[in-house]
């Protein structure tokens, strides 16, 4: 009578069988030790590999939208430049037309630094980066200020036919000597004024949008990320240097041209306040998205560990169990070679 | 007269050992068949000498109907990791490259990058692009799930017709051994074969058995319908060749009863029908469901809406076989994710024209929300972002959260195909190893050892010859009287 019982095929299945269960493991373990990160998240996390899915794909989303914050950074970054130079310019204007009312009135100096104003209004809004108009408002692929110096742009025609139909002649009239002062206020604060403060701006001057550019700055948060060439700075400024470049042309008298100073000092000291005022708004703006963007890296970092912690895999302790497998494996074909000559055959005669 | 009996002792003795031997050999050879049963003679005392009054099968009920039962529960399981398996390669791809999911986080960021720039076409190329391989991962995973239908549902034809051939063989079988049985003939061969067609016939349905008088044996399933009692029941079932998203498939009836479906992820199902059955009517119905409702909510968040409210909302990017108008919110639409297509009026290739995504319009210029067309205009794209966050309400049964946004609901997708694969895997390692170590033990109990059966050899070796010797001697004896005598 037989106590224990084991058959032939039952020890070579079983030898096979262990050896499979290794070799697969050993193949999974070499896996995670190489790449330090599960062989198949999925089967081994179950419901938490959709967790760690969105958390990577939420990783690559905000990765993205820091990309597109280094974009509107740059271009506010570009706008707070070009406020700067209108700032400048405006500051370098009112003190020429300080200089020229307190008595030093040499009218070649104001034209030439109206002039400058001009063109450097008309190249700062007209900048452009990335191949957008930085000044335009959503209208990004339009030059958003025409050029007044150009006779053919329709800012200086507008500007032309409201001196028409005002006085009633051109600018280049000799009649032009006879204006008086209560003309140009009167010139100035019906038509001027309430044409460039207005719709005319818009009609002739601009071709930039109300609406600024905005953007997505964090996954819920968007913001304001341009500025428009539509400002109340801007318009005001534009209107200074058109002014006195075009009146300074002329052969206008004594007391006029004192009365166009003082208009123009007061309008530049004003372009001055809201140029500021806009570029206070455009730091403002700057500053979000450089909190955004911190505060998305800062997410991003987090994700990463929380994926890390889920995906990830020790590679110390899997560099272990590959050895370990390893002198199993090594272990079992010794024994396996050995079970198999282990035969009541062998030592039969 | 007690020399004549002593030759005629060890003339039986020597007819033993040689059928004893036959034995041992029949035994060697077959010591690598899983289905052989070890056999042994017994011998009885008989005047004059001893007889083998029988040879007998080693053999375990218990272990054999525990090997059985495990059998068809580790086939059940492995059918089902293997149909899971498929489904997520062939619609989540590996490491879900190629999931809805990943697409829809691949549209976000291009949808992104171009909000960030509206005013470069190239990136609204991009995000008509990734929303062609949005289309293209619903479309290539809702036919994936279709096509594993059909092909599990042809699997099931051939297993079912595979039973039917094995259940008659095992009438042929049992009939053998109950007339064998009844004649008091050596059935010991029909017994293994038996044995064997009960181990195949398992790994389809699970099976329990019922022996009765002559050996006979009764088969019915664990849920009690009657397989093979004297004659083998019909397993039916009817094929259908194509699948499309929300078709039942038919049932398998064993003797006109329905077979029960397997249950969850470490499967209930036993056998590789019911797993079967399990994959092609709850789990791949779901998943269908699933991107069914992905590409729900794709239309409805990139509908197009009037700025004056006056025309009603539309399909924008993404539309339908039933478009421009929109799927009835919060239902499930059958197929949607197979009929789901990019918006020609977007896509260049179809002569579209990208930058609607921007502006609007794809349905006419009554949608436009960009009339000035300016060209950094971003509120609808960020519009279409916030949509995909906001939650949204979808199909409970397609077993995920009924109210979450689209990008969480697909994102839970893959979850959810992954929590059955994980505990499938977890059932698969219990089940195998069971299965692997009931084999173990039966075969321990039941199988052959080449050594044992050597040793025996050797013990036979020496009866013959002492048997031969004694006849040899006998014959000395006999020849010394007939010398005496002469």
């Amino acid at each position: 009578m037989k106590i224990s019982f084991v058959s032939t095929n039952a020890i070579s299945q079983t030898l096979r069988y262990q050896m499979m269960r290794m070799q697969a493991d050993l193949v999974e373990r070499q896996e995670e030790m190489t790449s330090g990160r599960l062989a198949d998240p999925g089967r081994s996390l179950g419901a938490r590999a959709g967790f760690s899915f969105s958390m990577s794909r939420e990783v690559t989303r905000l990765e993205g939208l820091v990309d597109a914050n280094s974009l509107a950074s740059g271009r506010l970054s570009a706008t707070q430049d070009g406020l700067t130079q209108l700032n400048t310019i405006s500051q370098e204007m009112l003190s020429t037309l300080t200089a020229a009312m307190s008595g030093v009135d040499d009218t070649a100096v104001v034209q030439t630094s109206a002039k400058r104003t001009l063109e450097t209004l008309t190249s700062v809004l007209n900048s452009n980066l990335n191949g957008e108009y930085l000044f335009a408002g959503i209208n990004t692929d339009v030059k958003p200020l025409n050029d007044f110096s150009d006779p053919a742009s329709p800012n200086k025609a507008q500007f032309d036919a409201q001196f028409l139909a005002y006085f009633g002649f051109s600018q280049s009239d000799p009649a032009a000597s006879g204006i008086t002062a209560a003309q140009i206020e009167g010139f100035l604060d019906s038509v001027l004024e309430p044409s460039f403060m207005g719709t005319g701006w818009q009609a002739a001057w601009s071709n930039a949008a109300d609406q600024t550019i905005t953007s997505r700055i964090a996954p819920n948060e968007t913001a304001e990320t341009s500025v428009t060439a539509n400002g109340d700075g801007m318009r005001k400024l534009a209107m200074t240097a058109a002014v006195l470049t075009e009146f300074l042309q002329m052969p206008v008298g004594e007391e006029a041209r004192r009365t166009i100073y003082e208009r123009t000092t007061t309008m530049v000291g004003e372009a001055i306040a809201d140029l500021a005022s806009t570029q206070s708004q455009a730091g403002i703006a700057e500053k979000r998205v450089e909190d955004a963007s911190d505060r998305i890296s800062s997410q991003i970092d987090l994700l990463k560990t929380f994926v890390g912690d889920l995906e990830g895999v020790d590679p110390y302790e899997a560099s272990t169990r590959v050895n370990a497998l390893l002198t199993q494996i090594e272990t079992s074909y010794a024994l396996t070679a050995r079970i198999q000559q282990l035969s009541l055959l062998r030592y039969l005669p | 007269m007690s020399l004549t009996s002593a030759l005629s002792i060890a003339q039986s003795a020597l007819f033993n050992t040689s059928r004893q031997t036959s034995i041992v050999s029949r035994n060697v050879s077959e010591a690598a068949n899983p289905d052989y049963s070890r056999r042994y003679a017994v011998l009885s005392g008989a005047a004059p000498g001893a007889r083998i009054s029988e040879i007998r099968r080693a053999v375990s009920d218990v272990l054999f109907r525990q090997n059985l039962t495990a059998q068809s529960d580790w086939q059940g399981q492995a059918t089902l990791s293997r149909g899971l398996e498929t489904l997520k390669i062939n619609v989540n791809g590996i490491d879900n490259a190629s999931s809805p999911a990943t697409m829809i986080g691949n549209l976000q960021t291009a949808l992104q990058t171009y909000a960030a720039t509206p005013s470069n076409r190239t990136l609204a190329e991009n995000a008509v692009e990734a929303a062609r391989q949005v289309v293209r991962s619903l479309n290539d995973g809702a036919a994936a799930v279709q096509a594993l239908r059909s092909d599990i549902d042809r699997d099931i034809a051939t297993s079912v017709d595979e039973l039917n051939r094995l259940l008659a063989a095992f009438e042929t079988v049992n009939e053998e051994i109950v007339a064998g049985t009844r004649a008091r003939r050596d059935v010991a061969d029909a017994f293994d074969r038996r044995d064997a067609l009960l181990k195949q016939i398992s790994a389809f349905v699970p099976v329990s058995t019922i022996t009765r008088a002559d050996n006979d044996m009764v088969l019915t399933t664990t849920g009690g319908v009657t397989l093979f009692e004297t004659v083998p029941r019909p397993v039916t079932f009817t094929a259908n060749h194509t699948y499309v998203a929300g078709m039942a498939g038919n049932a398998v009836y064993v003797d006109g009863v329905p077979l029960p479906a397997g249950n969850g992820g470490n499967t209930t199902a036993s056998g590789s029908l019911a797993a079967n059955l399990q994959l092609r009517d709850q789990i791949a119905v779901q998943m269908q469901q699933q991107l069914d409702e992905i590409a729900r909510g794709l239309i409805t968040a990139f509908a197009e809406s009037d700025p004056s409210n006056a025309l009603p909302d539309a399909a924008g990017l993404f539309t339908w076989a039933d478009g421009p108008g929109l799927p009835a919110a919060g239902t499930l639409e059958n197929g949607l994710a197979g009929s789901i297509r990019l918006n020609p009026a977007m896509d260049t290739s179809a002569g579209g024209d990208p930058e609607r995504l921007r502006d609007g319009g794809a349905n006419g210029a009554g949608y436009i929300h960009n009339a000035d067309g300016a060209a950094s205009y971003s509120d609808l794209l960020n519009g279409y972002l916030d949509r995909l966050q906001q939650p949204m309400s979808f199909e409970p049964a397609t077993g995920l959260g009924a109210s979450q946004s689209l990008s969480s609901f697909s994102s839970e997708a893959i979850g959810w195909l992954e929590s059955l694969r994980h505990e499938a895997a977890r059932g698969s390692e219990a089940k195998e190893a069971l299965a692997t170590h009931t084999a173990t033990a039966l075969s321990n109990e039941t199988g052959v050892n080449v050594d044992e059966e050597m040793a025996l050899l050797l013990e036979l070796e020496h009866a013959y010859e002492a048997s031969a010797r004694l006849m040899s001697v006998i014959d000395e004896m006999l020849a010394t009287l007939m010398e005496a005598t002469r």
